[in-house]
């Protein structure tokens, strides 16, 4: 039991980060096809069950994994042409490491920590190995000899010379208000209240600071309207022009990793993490039966809206009403599964599992939020020009975030 | 005359920091987004191999057909004017002397290249007997190999018109 604890934090950063691109991928098409008035895939099906159009991007996986790779004649440097899209992946993947998912919990006298690298460096490594994933992207470009290529890597390059410096004073400023760089204090501070009223989420603290960060997580994970380095309309596909198959499928997977890792990282530290606001996990002790039942209603009351959605909207053909019965099979077997194990944890006492379980749960929610929130964003704004990114990072974003940091550190120090 | 000076709008702060154009760009696409999410059905496009499309109408250039005559003869007269009009000089008619004794010319071979035909509809407007038309609804041009994509002068006489009006109209 123990190992299968040690392990879960692992396990839930595995499936956050790498086991949600898919499903990214899957959101994305579909939300851009409902953005623009069509339906996007839904017809790759195992047997009828089409969840939602889920097994195309499966499909896809499957298929870049068995493409037969194919390397130009005229890439000199064999090297880093292959090293480039394992460097973009692994930044990716290390970055998100640190996201604290939950409480720590503990269980038979052993203290478990729900985060996967247990370190105190939290922003540091974070914005260590994403500020890396840029390199894996430049070194494709160069290493391609490929004109399309080393334009986009240009570009790349020019982009993170605009943001990084506003991303960091911007992050500066958070750490300021918090007084930490470890994530999880950073959590802990969100759980208090603000000003009386308001919970003290960085949102509502550093309302400017928030807008920077948004604005330049988008820049460094290279999305729209920041993914200058790819411009699919100007210069073909940028630095993976030159990369097929499975080489491509890792900056497709990194790309959407860093989008992950960005996401986490604005729910710790803009969000209140894995809190609900105003209640902390020593609340949630006091109260766990209320708290229980409270996440079991959610549920029942999300399964609710979504068996609905499914009874009026599942409409395809003929055998969509026997798929649709399959879902509804399932929503209520999942449903009936978080009721049962809520109703165990509460009346063995096993109250910090409990506790985990909710916080989990809080911070899946808020990552998904933010998820759609930069799908949504990439469907509706345009690309901006390599430079107006640098103007917007150097005029505008730069001494803004200087002049917070400046109004944080006085208040900071005067409020002491 | 000279440089015309165009003069831009000025910039306002309120212009230069963007927050209101992104949060009326935002709304839009989330109006649409939740819109079409509640109502799936309400989304304009159609299943298509399954449910094919109504909106084709008579002026939509489909497959070329060849048209007959009331008396069931073939209209064409081998006039050559729809060969010579064609841009992608995919028309290839070979003439003969009538043998119906309605006209002095028709022709022995008339074979449309599909795989070279822009469907620019040039050739119809170039007929003066009414004779060859695009009129037949057929969008999807399917064959196995390319020399089925040759249509030769029975194939074009035995395609139907979609849309009523089977006669030529000439004479």
């Amino acid at each position: 039991m123990s190992i299968f604890l040690t392990l879960i934090p692992f396990v839930l950063a595995l499936l956050f980060s790498l086991a949600i691109v898919p499903v990214l991928v899957w959101m994305e098409r579909r939300i851009a096809g409902l953005i623009q008035d069509r339906l996007g895939p839904n017809r790759c099906n195992v047997g009828g069950i089409r969840l939602g159009g889920l097994i195309q991007s499966i499909a896809d996986v499957v298929k870049l994994f068995f493409k037969e790779e194919i390397h130009p004649h005229f890439i000199k440097n064999r090297f880093y042409y292959l090293v480039a899209p394992s460097l973009s992946f692994i930044a990716a993947f290390l970055s998100f490491m640190v996201i604290p998912f939950g409480d720590n919990y503990n269980y038979d006298g052993l203290n478990f920590t729900l985060q996967a690298l247990d370190v105190d460096l939290g922003i540091l490594w974070f914005l260590g190995f994403a500020g890396l994933g840029v390199y894996g992207i430049i070194l494709a470009g160069w290493a391609s000899s490929s004109k399309f290529g080393i334009l986009g890597s240009l570009r790349a390059a020019s982009q993170v010379i605009s943001y990084e410096v506003a991303m960091s004073l911007a992050i500066l400023s958070f750490v300021i208000s918090y007084g930490s760089i470890d994530f999880r204090v950073m959590v802990q501070a969100q759980s208090e209240t603000f000003l009386w009223v308001l919970p003290s989420w960085g949102v509502v603290m550093q309302p400017v600071a928030t807008l920077i960060l948004i604005v330049t997580a988008f820049a460094e994970t290279n999305r729209a309207p920041f993914d200058a380095a790819e411009g699919e309309s100007e210069i073909v596909a940028g630095y993976h022009t030159e990369y097929g198959a499975m080489k491509f499928g890792l900056f497709f997977v990194a790309e959407y990793m860093a989008m992950a890792a960005s996401s986490a990282l604005m729910v710790t530290i803009l969000f209140g993490g894995y809190n609900l606001p105003y209640i902390d996990s020593k609340f949630m002790g006091e109260h766990l039966a209320f708290m229980a039942m409270f996440f079991v209603l959610m549920s029942s009351f999300f399964t609710f809206v979504l068996i609905r959605w499914i009874k009026k909207n599942n409409t395809y053909s003929s055998v969509s009403k026997k798929e649709s019965k399959i879902y509804y099979v399932l929503l209520l077997g999942f449903l009936g599964f978080i009721a049962l194990g809520f109703t165990y944890l509460v009346v063995f006492q096993l109250s910090s599992l409990a506790i985990a379980l909710m916080q989990v749960m809080t911070f899946l929610l808020k990552f998904i939020a933010i998820l759609f929130f930069f799908i949504w964003v990439r469907w509706t704004f345009p690309r901006f020009r390599y430079d107006q990114t640098q103007k917007l990072g150097w005029n505008l974003l730069l001494p803004l975030s200087i002049a917070n940091v400046l109004v944080t550190a006085i208040v900071v120090v005067g409020a002491n | 005359m000279g440089i015309k000076t165009v003069q831009r709008p000025q910039k306002s702060l309120k212009h230069s920091l963007y927050i209101s154009a992104l949060y009326g760009g935002l709304k839009t696409t989330i109006k649409k987004f939740t819109q079409n999410i509640s109502d799936i059905d309400s989304i304009p496009t159609i299943n298509y191999p399954e449910q094919q499309p109504s909106d084709i109408t008579s002026r939509y250039r489909g497959v070329h057909r060849l048209t007959k005559r009331a008396d069931d003869t073939i209209s064409c007269v081998a006039c050559f004017m729809c060969a010579t009009a064609c841009p992608s000089k995919c028309i290839f008619i070979e003439a003969t002397q009538r043998t119906d004794g309605v006209d002095e010319k028709m022709p022995r071979t008339f074979t449309i290249d599909m795989l070279e035909c822009v469907f620019c509809g040039y050739c119809v407007e170039a007929c003066p007997c009414d004779a060859i038309r695009m009129d037949s609804g057929i969008f999807t041009l399917i064959a196995k190999q390319r020399e089925d994509f040759l249509y030769d002068k029975e194939k074009l006489l035995s395609i139907k018109g979609a849309f009523g009006n089977e006669v030529s109209n000439a004479k």
